[in-house]
């Protein structure tokens, strides 16, 4: 029987091989939820889903796309904000 | 829409939202395009195209185009080349060949003295008594 924080589904549980052979049961902390498009509220690819303390180890290119709006909006959001922009630009 | 001259907006990538101009039609697919952006070719779908025109010759330099920019206020950041430096010398690798080679005598030099003792016990006993003797003289000499 595992110890009783242990016993909750709270942490998740990864099974590690060990040099010698034997498979461990690791407990984890739960990874955070992916990022979403501010706009459309879609899956942001090319940002990982990972827990803070791994992604501040990451670099920073390797965190979101290297383009405006990288991380926060989805590239086809970003180019109808850009576009848009253009227009109102042009308008006034 | 697209033609040389044309004032442009990209929206792909990450010089999204950087002004340029057509500088010349490759096909009905790609242009080449210069200004805030590199001089590069690109998708005619990555451009957003805007009302203004330039009178330009097809396939102008880019000291023309950044020129015509900038009396329409556009400004562009202008990237300094990166000068060519001097590779360093190979001194480095020199020292290391140096290092090793040290090292191979130091070892050669244990080596032999592994060897000795394995002669005769006699060398050992020898070796040990002259030991002793400097170590002794040694510490006579310190309290001294």
């Amino acid at each position: 029987m595992p110890a009783p924080r242990y016993r909750s589904r709270s942490l998740r549980r990864t099974y590690k091989k060990t040099p010698g052979g034997r498979t461990v049961l690791h407990y984890e902390k739960r990874k955070p939820s992916n990022a979403q498009c501010g706009r459309c509220g879609g899956i942001l690819k090319g940002v990982p889903r990972e827990r803070p303390y791994k992604m501040m180890k990451m670099g920073k290119t390797k965190k979101r796309p290297e383009r405006p709006y990288g991380g926060v909006l989805c590239s086809r959001c970003m180019r109808e904000v850009i576009i848009e922009k253009a227009r109102k630009e042009q308008e006034g | 829409m697209i033609e040389v001259g044309r004032l442009c907006v990209k929206i792909a990538g990450r010089e999204a939202g950087r002004k340029c101009v057509v500088v010349e039609v490759i096909d009905s697919n790609y242009a080449v395009i210069d200004g805030d952006v590199k001089r590069r070719k690109c998708n005619i779908s990555h451009l957003e195209p805007l009302d203004k025109k330039i009178e330009m010759k097809n396939g102008a330099l880019h000291g023309d185009v950044v020129d015509e920019l900038k009396k329409l206020g556009i400004d562009i950041k202008e990237t300094k080349k990166k000068e060519k430096t001097e590779k360093p010398k190979k001194s480095g690798r020199k020292k290391r060949t140096k290092a090793i080679s040290e090292g191979k005598k130091k070892a050669d030099g244990k080596k032999e003295n592994a060897k000795g003792p394995k002669e005769g016990k006699t060398e050992k006993t020898e070796k040990k008594k002259a030991d002793a003797k400097t170590k002794g003289k040694g510490i006579k000499i310190k309290v001294d």
